[in-house]
């Protein structure tokens, strides 16, 4: 701790003067017995600023987490309004433009600025190599409009709206990213799936959040043979290899389940099996923190156990609690991703990053189709940027250091 | 067929010879006299050091001298012929693309003589014989004579113990099994009460199910001929080792897999157990030599490298093989025609023989009482097929190239009307949707879909093989229309052996499968797959069951139509004529057309086959069908060679 600088101004500083008997002073102010601790203004703010508001401070100042907190924020946004922003619906088909490359957005017009448009598709099969291809048609300037109406959509499944931030000119083609083998647009794909797969990350992690601190928080309070049975339950837990459980589990999850419950169900398994590694920490933090004085006293207050590990231990270290949450969530998405692409996950027509990529998987995609490839750059991003996020965090846990 | 028009060669001849009976006789064989035999490099040393006997002394008296013109030409001895396959059980496809059988199907849909010289068969097809190579010899060396027919027949096929094994019911006619005779050593001969006209293609299967078997070589294990302190060794706790043993080789007989067991096909295997790479070494026996005295095969080994299926694309375009149509599918052909220049090889487009790429099959024995009267309405199949959109479907998945349709003949059979493939296959909402009300669907739940009759919400559930996304990708554009005519579907994937039980025990309402094997049909090949006969019929497993059980087990049909197709394929059999079995096939075909037992979508797809571009006397334009067929073995790959005097271009290696 830092010694607060002295130079508050009640203190008299008169120097005795030379041989002069000093002069008799008397302060008329009234008497203040904490003016030598008297803080400044920023002082006071520092000083008297509680554990959440330091933490966001020092957050603050480590730039990259600053940065990743930006860029989960508009994938965020972008995930909630995913159906107002993509030019297309991710399941209608385009039979006229399969496999089309993406189009790419200009601003000038044979030397004259006309603002961002793209040019036509003309398609045509090539007779020796059976391969679509599509040339860009220069005589065809389609305009891309903002703020315009386009194809009917479901937001949320709460009301039909038509109004979307980007559309297609009439009678033009917008797809950004390509499309795939059904000529759907991939960047409508793309927004539709990052609903899904940025959310499964925390719905997971509540999940599993929820089962590590009650289960953790109960071995780590009573001991004794309910942690033994928490820790052992926890190594088997562990120990049962991944891939086989999550197929087995998705086979047994029923044909006839809405795409919504079969994604519940995939949650429900991924935090399932994550909740251990949290229980763990929980319950070492417990052990330690219910020898202080303070859960002594609480208990001596005739305190529940619950109120105890809720309202006293708890909040000694949610801060870490955040911090491992946030380190947890990237390798939700991951999980998801890993699990769809083996085709044991979520299935078409429900849209993931993962199903996706496992639609890509396949020779031709790598050779002719490259662009089918870009769900992997979401995924990168979104599991850097939670990574440093978590970074920043748990630097910023313990805010009194 | 085998009628009279089709099969035979040189009328005049034949006719003065045979008489009332028919002769298969090879055009070759007959006419021209063998050529000066040429000995093969590759056998020169061990002739030299007298393992093996002169090329003049392996070759029969009489061998089956291969007349190579058109596109084709006589080649050169050498090379390693290299193949990719999936797994080792393909293993078997080297035996189906040798074919080497004792009648082969020949590319126009005839029956040629192969191991068998000549083959005689009476107007009535009840008496067959078959006239042995004198000098043919097995790849051991050992002669190949009728007592290899008199001891799988007399030994195996007739013996109390191991009769079990060979219940093949191409070998019985009404039921009755034949009269076999062994007149001489070259001679065999076969009859029965009642026409037998499967007896023939089923010996030209890609399978070898042959009326024969090496009898040195099974001897050794049989209890009327070896030692019993032999056979005692191959019991375990039970008594019946040496059943259980001939029972195995004779599997292992029928797709070539044992290297120590002779052989009469073009390679013999020479990888023993489980491996990653499977040799087959040239018989130094064969029976087939060129016009310039050229013993076959031509290349000296068939190595098959195994591959995961969906590495198989990728190593084909990257030229790791010089001949491949397996695991290769319709929409690999950018990709590899791409890469075709830089690695030195051609990809074909050969046409497929199935009646669809795809069908899907109501099944009629399912379980469920309400979906079974449902699946049973020929309406309701009707309407499940209008609400299809077929030339979307072509055009999103096979460009536009394959031919929308149901699941039945397709051009290029003389039996081939329009008006069949399109029977209630164009797309038509507005007539679907009045038929499902028509059938007791009319009403409808509160999502807009459709209830069936008891009030359960409709949900079709449709079953499919987990192999690649062909299916799922068909199941996402059928269900899309359907759901426009308010039946709500959902797929799923199974293994394809779990799908067939699910299917026979009546649990799977309905399933997709590649569609009729063969639909470039010619009025002598059988009506079978068009008639509840087997079990393995998706649509009516029960029924085909029935049939295949002699009653037994299973269902007896009690659908008029699926009974009379019954009646007609019965009728096929007995037929002697060409012109009556013509009529037979064009009244099946319209009952077919009308009931959509099978919901065809596409059919006529094309299959790229890729070719190194060193390889010689591959067609330019084929078709590629298992049964018949073969796969390659209709176009006899031991007369594909490698012509390395021509300098191939490769960027890479």
């Amino acid at each position: 701790m830092t010694a607060p600088n002295d130079k508050s101004a009640a203190m008299p500083a008169g120097a005795p003067g030379e041989g002069q008997a000093p002069k008799h002073f008397v302060s008329t102010a009234p008497f203040d017995p904490y003016s030598v601790e008297a803080l400044t203004p920023e002082q006071e703010r520092y000083y008297l600023a509680g554990q959440w508001k330091l933490m966001w401070w020092k957050l603050r100042r480590h730039r990259i987490a600053v940065i990743s907190l930006w860029v989960l924020a508009i994938l965020y946004l972008m995930a909630f309004l995913a159906e107002p922003i993509s030019p297309y619906n991710p399941n209608s088909r385009h039979a006229d433009h399969i496999y089309a490359p993406p189009q790419q957005v200009r601003f000038f017009h044979e030397g004259s600025f006309v603002g961002p448009f793209v040019y036509g598709l003309k398609y045509e099969l090539n007779k020796d190599t059976l391969k679509r291809e599509y040339t860009s048609d220069t005589t065809q300037v389609h305009r891309i409009r903002f703020f315009c109406t386009g194809e009917d959509y479901s937001f949320w499944g709460l009301f039909t709206a038509d109004f979307h931030l980007i559309c297609p000119a009439h009678g033009g083609t917008l797809f950004l990213l390509g499309t795939d083998r059904m000529g759907r647009d991939m960047f409508s794909r793309l927004l539709a799936g990052s609903r899904i797969s940025l959310t499964i990350g925390f719905v997971g992690v509540a999940i599993s959040f929820l089962l590590g601190i009650i289960i953790g928080g109960l071995a780590g309070y009573y001991g004794g043979w309910v942690d033994w049975s928490v820790q052992r339950t926890t190594e088997v837990i562990r120990s049962i290899p991944h891939l086989p459980l999550w197929m087995a589990l998705a086979a047994a999850l029923p044909v006839t389940w809405s795409p919504l419950l079969i994604y519940f169900g995939i949650t429900i398994i991924l935090g399932m099996i994550e909740w251990t590694g949290l229980a763990r920490s929980v319950r070492s933090k417990l052990l330690s923190l219910r020898e202080e004085d303070f859960a002594t006293a609480a208990q001596l207050m005739g305190a529940s156990p619950p109120r105890i590990i809720g309202r006293h231990l708890l909040p000694s270290f949610a801060s870490h609690l955040i911090a491992s949450a946030t380190l947890a969530i990237p390798n939700m998405i991951l999980g998801e991703t890993a699990l769809s692409f083996l085709g044991l996950g979520l299935r078409p027509p429900v849209t993931s990053w993962g199903v996706l990529l496992s639609e890509a998987q396949n020779i031709n995609v790598v050779a002719l189709y490259p662009w089918l490839l870009l769900p992997v750059l979401p995924v990168l991003i979104t599991v850097l940027a939670f990574n440093f996020l978590g970074d920043g965090l748990r630097d910023a846990a313990d805010p009194y250091k | 067929m085998i009628s009279r028009r089709e099969t035979l060669v040189s009328l005049a001849a034949l006719a003065a010879a045979a008489g009332p009976s028919r002769l298969l006789a090879q055009t070759a064989g007959d006419t021209a006299k063998p050529p000066k035999l040429i000995e093969t490099p590759m056998l020169e040393p061990l002739v030299k050091e007298g393992k093996l006997p002169p090329i003049a002394k392996r070759v029969p008296a009489a061998p089956s001298i291969v007349k190579l013109e058109g596109e084709k030409a006589p080649g050169q001895h050498g090379g390693d012929l290299r193949l990719l396959m999936s797994k080792d059980r393909d293993a078997r496809f080297v035996a189906a693309y040798g074919y080497a059988r004792l009648v082969c199907w020949a590319p126009e849909h005839e029956l040629v003589p192969d191991i068998a010289e000549a083959v005689e068969v009476d107007e009535a097809q009840k008496t067959f014989t078959f006239r042995l190579r004198k000098g043919h010899r097995w790849s051991d060396g050992k002669p190949f004579t009728s007592e290899d027919f008199r001891f799988f027949w007399e030994d195996m096929y007739e013996h109390k113990e191991l009769a079990r094994f060979f219940g093949a019911s191409q070998l019985l006619a009404g039921g009755e099994k034949p009269k076999v005779e062994f007149p001489d050593a070259q001679t065999v001969r076969y009859t029965w009460s009642q026409p037998n006209p499967h007896f023939l293609p089923w010996l030209a299967s890609p399978v070898n199910l042959t009326i024969f078997r090496p009898a040195h070589y099974f001897k050794k294990f049989h209890a009327k001929y070896a030692d019993k302190k032999r056979l005692e060794k191959l019991n375990d706790k039970r008594n019946d080792g040496w059943v259980r043993k001939i029972a195995t080789e004779n599997r292992q007989a029928r797709y070539n897999l044992n290297p120590n067991m002779p052989t009469l096909d073009p390679w013999v295997p020479k990888t023993e157990g489980v491996a990653e790479r499977y040799e087959f070494a040239r018989n130094p026996f064969y029976h087939r030599i060129d016009t310039n005295g050229r013993q076959l095969p031509y290349a000296d080994r068939a190595v098959m490298v195994l591959a995961e299926s969906k590495i198989i694309p990728v190593k084909t375009g990257a030229g790791e093989v010089d001949l491949q149509a397996r695991s290769i599918r319709f929409d690999d052909f950018p990709f590899l025609r791409r890469a075709a220049d830089e690695r030195g090889f051609d990809v074909r487009l050969w046409k497929t023989a199935k009646g669809a790429q795809l069908a899907i099959y109501p099944n009629l024995n399912c379980d469920d009482p309400v979906w079974k009267k449902l699946l049973r309405d020929v309406r309701f199949r009707q309407a499940l097929s209008l609400a299809i959109n077929r030339d979307e479907i072509n055009k999103i998945m096979y460009v536009g190239l394959a031919e929308p349709g149901q699941n039945t003949v397709l051009s290029g059979s003389p039996l081939y009307k329009p008006e069949l493939r399109q029977a209630h296959a164009q797309f038509d909402l507005v007539r679907a949707n009045r038929l499902l009300d028509q059938v007791g669907l009319a009403k409808r739940g509160s999502d807009g879909q459709r209830l069936l009759p008891d009030g359960r919400e409709l949900e079709l559930i449709v079953e499919y093989p987990a192999e690649g996304t062909e299916y799922v990708d068909l199941m996402r554009l059928v269900g899309d229309t359907w759901a426009k005519a308010g039946l709500k579907m959902y797929s799923k994937a199974f293994q394809r052996v779990v799908l067939r039980r699910r299917i026979v025990s009546g649990q799977s309402m309905m399933s997709v499968w590649e569609g009729i094997d063969y639909a470039l049909i010619r009025p002598g090949l059988s009506p079978q797959d068009f008639a509840p006969t087997d079990e393995a019929h998706a649509q009516w497993p029960r029924w085909g069951q029935n049939y295949q059980t002699r009653g037994r087990q299973g269902e007896k049909p009690d659908d008029p139509a699926a009974r009379e197709l019954l009646g007609l394929y019965e009728a096929w059999i007995e037929a002697d004529s060409r012109d009556a079995r013509r009529d037979i096939w064009a009244k099946v075909l319209a009952i077919w057309a009308e009931q959509v037992f099978t919901i065809g979508v596409v059919g006529g797809v094309l299959q790229p086959v890729v070719v190194d571009k060193q390889l010689r006397n591959v067609p330019k334009e084929g078709i590629y069908a298992y049964d018949p067929g073969s796969y390659f073995g209709l176009y006899k790959p031991d007369t594909f060679w490698f012509d390395r005097t021509t300098r191939v271009y490769r960027k890479y290696g």
